[in-house]
């Protein structure tokens, strides 16, 4: 009986959060368009509310090019990787009130290993494409991982010891009256940055980088397989949106709202998710591409010394 | 490295002014026009598809052959043949037009001393063939009936071209007059 409530669980979860990749690049034209003065799909559907289906259908229907100099079983897995560990994340994240589907002990270390295998698939479908672009996205997609996994890691450390525990609805159960945020600035702007780096989003969109490399790591691919990586991409940015919305801004917590009652928290939840997301659009919509060796010399330099010193000030203060 | 550098440095102020500017769009109207379903009104003297003006008094083309703006034309897409008649004035038999080969300079307006040519502001047409847009003389005509029908046709070559010939002028001093652009 539990195993069946479980499952049904997962089905609900993964077909809302299926709807949502489906949606979330919806939103994402439709805002870039507004900022750019445009307006965005108008034509499929009220508004272009169909757009994301016809695109669905369109990306499913296209033809699967498989190059054929390239590593067929790794060109094949990579973008499975992307979104199986895209999608498994949110089994961790507590949606609302101690609704997670699975209340993990270490959460936000299950996330960081499961987004830094995130990042395997870009490598490999980079080296298995067996084309320059596809592979210089590739190399330097894993140079970027390595630079920012650390700081993203090392900024949430600071709020691990605020709260005590490495458990997501513990962290959220923590901020119930005052947020991380204020107290964590430091950690929560290089968390923001690395996150930002490592879902790959303009600025620091190098492996992709449409002007220099065609499309980078995915130039070799079309169709489904494409559209996976897109999805990979998306998942990654809720995760990471959510990630911060949990150890920052206190995840479910929020006044009560008129009307819905007991399911505010999910509506907080939800709200402040957007927030972020809609953070992920504007910042794509107003800044250029960072240069490669400045993407690594912010990385190293700047952000992973400011994580740490987070960190200090963060033990010192406990420890007072 | 100045304090000021330092402070715009470290709260990233020129980011923050450039996220400012983004947002101001994504809150103004955006300036798109969706426009097969919003047409735009051609601007007062935009240069469209030809016409060959068709004579009010006679009913007849206005042209007569002098092949002036075939010798002007940039790209060479007027074609005119002329033929002797009966007083051994030109007869222009054909008068032809490649439109996909204009490029809407309008010297040929510019250069026609009868008014007999001009660009009509119909700027949608579209086809599947080449030959669709090879205008012979009696198609030139009917886009002057069709686009610049009434008083809009003399009424546009007055207002935005300007021919030479003394008869020409006469004949425009006689009708009502807009506003003269030029």
């Amino acid at each position: 009986m539990e195993l069946l409530l479980m499952f049904v669980k997962i089905l609900v979860v993964v077909t809302i959060f299926m709807i949502h990749l489906l949606y979330v690049q919806y939103f994402e034209r439709k805002v870039i368009g507004h900022m750019q003065a445009r307006m965005g799909p108008m034509r499929v559907g009220w508004h272009g509310i169909l757009q994301p289906v016809a695109d669905a259908l369109k990306l499913f229907f296209k033809e699967d090019i498989i190059p054929s100099q390239s590593d067929r079983p790794i060109f094949f897995v990579a973008p499975i990787i992307g979104v199986i560990a895209g999608v498994s994340t949110i089994a961790v994240i507590p949606l609302w009130k101690s609704f997670s589907i699975a209340n993990l002990n270490i959460g936000i270390l299950y996330i960081l290993a499961l987004s830094s295998i995130g990042s395997f698939s870009i490598i490999l479908g980079g080296w298995a494409s067996n084309s320059k672009y596809s592979f210089l996205g590739g190399l330097r997609s894993s140079a970027q991982v390595i630079s920012y996994e650390i700081s993203l890691g090392l900024s949430l450390v600071g709020v691990m010891m605020m709260a005590g525990s490495a458990n997501l609805s513990d962290i959220v159960n923590a901020q119930a009256n005052s947020w991380f945020l204020f107290p964590q600035l430091i950690a929560f702007f290089v968390f923001l940055v690395s996150a930002i780096a490592e879902t790959n989003r303009v600025p620091f969109d190098l492996p992709e980088a449409e002007t220099e490399l065609v499309a980078g790591f995915a130039t070799e691919y079309s169709g489904m397989r494409w559209a996976l990586f897109f999805m990979a991409e998306y998942a990654g940015m809720f995760i990471m949106s959510s990630l911060a919305v949990v150890c920052f801004m206190g995840g479910w917590n929020g006044p009560e709202l008129p009307l819905v009652g007991e399911y505010s928290g999910l509506l907080w939840f939800v709200l402040k998710v957007y927030g972020f997301i809609f953070f992920y659009f504007w910042i794509r919509a107003t800044l250029p591409r960072y240069r490669y060796d400045q993407l690594m010399s912010l990385g190293w330099k700047i952000f992973i010394p400011l994580a740490l010193l987070n960190v200090i000030v963060t033990g010192f203060l406990r420890v007072l | 490295m100045t304090a000021s550098e330092l402070i715009k440095k470290i709260f990233f102020l020129e980011i923050i002014k450039g996220l400012g500017l983004t947002v101001k769009h994504f809150v103004s109207p955006s300036i798109t026009r969706q426009y097969p379903i919003e047409k735009r009104e051609p601007v007062p003297g935009a240069r469209g598809l030809h016409a060959l003006v068709r004579d009010a008094e006679t009913g007849k083309e206005r042209c007569v052959g002098c092949g002036l703006c075939a010798a002007m034309c940039p790209s060479q897409c007027i074609h005119i043949y002329t033929s002797e008649g009966e007083e051994h004035q030109k007869i222009v038999d054909r008068y032809e037009v490649e439109v996909l080969r204009c490029v809407y300079c309008a010297l040929c307006v510019e250069a026609c001393p009868y008014a007999a040519l001009v660009l009509t502001d119909h700027f949608e047409y579209s086809g599947y063939t080449r030959e669709e847009f090879y205008y012979t003389k009696e198609m030139l005509l009917a886009n002057w009936d069709k686009y610049m029908s009434g008083d809009k046709g003399m009424n546009y070559i007055k207002n935005f071209w300007r021919p030479r010939s003394g008869d020409f002028a006469k004949k425009v001093e006689s009708e009502p007059a807009e506003k003269v652009e030029k």
